[in-house]
Parts: C-alpha cells; sequence; structure tokens
C-alpha cells in the first residue's frame, strides 16, 4: 500500500510547484497595482499551507489511490476473491479495509507536507527569479504571518481527506455488483463521491478550524 | 452432517432457491446438478454462510449456521474448504501464497507453508508452478490451484463448484480421483456441483437434481441413471425437449 503515497508523488510535486508559482504571478501582478508586492511570500504561503496543499494533494490522491482501491475491491468482489477471503476463516474488513484505511490517513498529511514545501518553493522561484522581489524580504514576509496552526491545521484536514477518501473508495469497491461494468462504475462513483466530499468538507472544516 | 432445510432466497424480485431441501451424511459426497442458471451455487454459498437466506436453515451438525454470530462463524468455517466456480485466486499472490494462505494467517513459517503448497499443487497434478502469478495459469490450472488450496488446512467438509469444468478429459478423471481420495483417506463431506455426468456417476454417492429452487430428484448414481423421473431424465440425457424449459429459446 505503500504504492498509493509513492506513485502520487512525481504529480503532487509538479501540481504543488505550478501552483505554488501561479499564486506567485498572480498575487505579484495583483498587489503591485497598490504597491504591496512584498506580500507576496505571505499570500503563496498562506494558501499553500492552508487550503492548496491539502485540497490539491487529496483531489490527486483521489483520483489516483481512490480508484485503485476500488478497482482492487470492485474486482475482488466480482471475482469471489472477497468471498475466498471468508471461506478460508480471514474478515475481509480487518484484511483489506483497516490497511487501506490506515495508509490514506498518514500518507495524504505526509503528501502534503511536500507539497506544502514545494510549493512555497515555486512560489519563491518566481517571485524572486522572475520578477526580482528580494530574496531575504521574501522569506521575512513568509515566516512573519504563517503560524505553526496554519501548517498544523492544512495536515489535520489532509488527514481526514486521507481518511475519507479510503472510506469511500473501499466501501465502493466492497459493494460492487455486476461484474466488470460494475467495478467501472464503482471506480467512478468513488472518485465523484471523494472529490465532491473533499470540496465540501474543506469549507466547512476550515471554517471550523481556522 | 449437512441439512439444508425449506431455504428460500430471492435477489430483489428473482426468486432463486424456493423451498430447497438437502440432506448430506457424514462421509459422504452428494452431487448437485442442474441446468445453468438454476442457484447451484448460491445454494454453496450458504451451505458455508457466505449468503445469508430470507427463510430457511442450514444445520451442520445439527447448528444452523444461518443464525450464528460472526465470531462462532468464523469458527466453524475453519472446518470447510471450498473451490470456487472461477477458482477465485488472489490475484496479488503468487500461487504457492493462495495455496497456503490460511496456513500462513495461522503463522505458519514461509519456508513450511511453501513446502507444504508444493505438496498440495503436487496432489492435484500440478509441479513447479509455485512462484508463479495467477495471470500466468491457464484456466485449468487456476481451477486445480483453487482446489490445491481448499484442501490445504485439511478442512472436514469440502465444497466443490463445478470442479471439473473447463478440464480435459484425463485430467477432469484425475480430479474426480482426488476427490474420490478425499472422501476415502480424509473422510472428508463433500458437495460437488456438476454438469458433467461422467464426473457425477463416479464421485458422487447421491445425486440430486435442482429445478426452479427445489431438489426435484434424488438418488444413487445407479437411481439416477435408471430415473423415470422427466427432469433427470431430460438432463441426464441432454435433451432440448422434456419439462425443463429453457429461458428465451421458443417451444416448437
Ligand atoms: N449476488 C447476487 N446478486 C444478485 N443475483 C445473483 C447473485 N448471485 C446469483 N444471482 C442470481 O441467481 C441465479 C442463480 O445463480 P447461480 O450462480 O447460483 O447459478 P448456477 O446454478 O451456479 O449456474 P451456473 O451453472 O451457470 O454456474 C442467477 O440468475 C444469478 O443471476
Ligand atoms: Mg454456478
Amino acid at each position: 500500500m505503500q504504492e498509493i503515497g509513492i506513485n502520487s508523488v512525481p504529480v503532487v510535486l509538479i501540481t504543488a510547484v505550478f501552483t505554488g508559482m501561479v499564486l506567485a504571478l498572480q498575487t505579484f501582478t495583483g498587489f503591485k497595482r497598490f504597491g504591496a508586492e512584498s506580500l507576496v511570500g505571505s499570500v503563496v504561503a498562506l494558501s499553500m499551507t492552508r487550503e492548496m496543499g491539502p485540497v490539491l494533494t487529496g483531489l490527486i490522491v483521489a483520483g489516483r489511490a481512490g480508484a485503485a482501491m476500488a478497482a482492487e475491491l470492485g474486482t475482488m468482489r466480482v471475482t469471489e476473491q472477497i468471498d475466498a477471503l471468508e471461506t478460508l476463516a480471514t474478515k475481509p474488513v480487518k484484511y483489506l479495509i483497516v490497511p487501506r484505511f490506515l495508509s490514506g490517513l498518514f500518507m495524504l498529511p505526509s503528501l502534503t507536507i511536500l507539497a506544502d514545501i514545494i510549493g512555497i518553493l515555486g512560489g519563491y522561484a518566481v517571485a524572486v527569479g522572475l520578477f526580482r522581489l528580494n530574496s531575504v524580504l521574501y522569506w521575512k514576509r513568509t515566516w512573519d504571518v504563517m503560524e505553526t496552526g496554519d501548517i498544523y491545521h492544512g495536515l489535520v484536514k489532509a488527514a481526514f481527506f486521507g481518511a475519507a477518501i479510503s472510506l469511500i473508495s473501499c466501501y465502493k469497491g466492497f459493494y460492487t455488483s455486476g461484474g466488470a461494468e460494475g467495478v467501472g462504475k464503482a471506480t467512478t462513483g468513488a472518485v465523484v463521491i471523494s472529490f465532491m466530499t473533499i470540496l465540501i468538507s474543506d469549507y466547512f472544516l476550515s471554517a471550523w478550524l481556522f | 452432517m449437512i441439512d439444508v432445510i425449506d431455504l428460500h432466497k430471492a435477489f430483489g424480485t428473482k426468486k432463486v432457491l424456493d423451498g430447497t431441501n438437502l440432506h448430506v451424511e457424514r462421509g459422504q459426497t452428494m452431487v448437485v446438478i442442474g441446468g445453468s442458471g438454476t442457484g447451484k451455487s448460491v445454494l454453496l454459498k450458504h451451505i458455508i454462510g457466505l449468503l445469508k437466506p430470507d427463510s430457511g436453515s442450514v444445520l451442520i451438525e445439527g447448528m444452523d449456521i444461518t443464525r450464528l454470530n460472526e465470531k462462532s462463524l468464523y469458527e466453524i468455517r475453519k472446518k470447510f474448504g471450498m473451490l470456487f466456480q472461477g477458482a477465485a485466486l488472489f490475484d496479488s499472490m503468487n500461487v504457492w501464497q493462495n495455496v497456503s494462505f490460511a496456513l500462513l494467517r495461522a503463522g505458519m513459517k514461509e519456508e513450511e507453508a511453501r513446502y507444504i503448497a508444493i505438496e498440495n499443487l503436487r496432489r492435484v497434478g500440478l509441479t513447479n508452478v509455485e512462484d508463479l502469478m495467477p495471470s500466468e495459469l491457464s484456466g485449468g490450472m487456476r481451477k486445480r490451484v483453487g482446489l490445491a488450496r481448499a484442501i490445504a488446512h485439511k478442512p472436514e467438509v469440502l465444497l466443490y463448484d463445478e470442479p471439473t469444468t473447463g478440464i480435459d478429459p484425463i485430467l477432469a478423471d484425475a480430479i474426480n480421483d482426488l476427490i474420490i481420495k478425499m472422501k476415502v483417506e480424509l473422510h472428508v463431506t463433500g458437495v460437488a456441483i456438476t454438469h458433467d455426468m461422467q464426473s457425477a456417476y463416479k464421485i458422487g454417492d447421491r445425486i440430486a437434481m435442482l429445478y426452479q429452487g427445489r431438489i426435484v430428484g434424488e438418488g444413487t448414481p445407479e437411481e439416477i441413471k435408471s430415473s423415470t423421473n422427466p427432469y433427470i431424465r431430460q438432463f441426464v440425457t441432454g435433451s432440448a425437449q422434456g419439462p425443463i424449459k429453457i429461458e428465451g429459446v421458443r417451444e416448437t
């Protein structure tokens, strides 16, 4: 199940670096109008750690790992492998779902930390490399506004998303019926519901946490 | 040993089992025959508690397994081995890990479990396949690996869902011999589903025919061969004419 995390690393890196870059680009051009360009570092850091890091990583993991979990369990269901587990006196929930749930719970925060760091570096590259902002000032602005709470709450969100994705995907896969077509439906369903859950719960979690 | 009593099961509006009764003596093999889609696999899954009936009961040594809690059901399942119609091998594991799955779960050391798996594979006529993945096997090989897995933990009751389907006639006969050997040497009680009448006559102490959710006839292989029951006659002779109607095929 480590593959869930490792395989997603390249996509998370690319997504995070470009998100950090575009955040810097947009805030720089926008803030320049009222001479606040030095705040770019603050905006990038807060956006990444509080929102973009956990949400984008969650969406990526839902699309990759969530889909894989639903397809794998769905295939096991329709080919009677889950029944076979039961006949070999092994409880499918404990054997199949618990490890996936735990890996979702821990993997997503780890990937989010990575996304936060890479996103902030991407923002730095654009702000300092392209727009010639002062490097020292950029970091000062980053550290000045960011509190450990921002990072921590972002990670709490990530853990929640990770748990939700694995539960939804496992549920969809576990209760698949109707052959290969059913596996396809379960997989699509798992991804769509995970996306919706992430985006909707993100609002309420943000309102509650921050 | 096994008593199926007035079992009813419907999926949605589709009635599959409609008052099925079946009795299997300890140490005997009961063969269940019947057309495609009549619910033979569904019946087998009730006997091992994979499906819950809408009503009726399944007694194993007098204990009703349809009313057991999860813990006791898992305990009683250790007495069972089941060969699935599609083999149901775990694709994420290689052949020997499949065969020795129950032993590994019970805490056996890998080396020993692998050795026992090779032994069990030999009993079903397979050698040098232990390190292959299920996806690398032919249909008949998968079936035999499934059988090796079903017998690995030395069950008292074996359920075989079409053990010889998709296997060439010579090998099929070797599987028949293996099923008989399990019965004679290990005193295993068996329930086998098959379409293969030759196999049914050979392995069955008794043969029962399932039609429209009920057992419509039952007897020893000799009785079945000379049966005047129209359902059995039609099935055994493989005729399209008779009381058994084929859904979707119009009568002429
Ligand atoms: N889990 C399930 N959900 C819904 N319907 C099911 C389920 N399992 C079986 N059925 C239906 O029950 C009927 C009997 O199925 P079953 O697999 O027992 O047939 P069978 O007698 O084993 O046939 P075959 O010889 O082709 O294997 C079929 O119509 C099937 O569609
Ligand atoms: Mg069947």
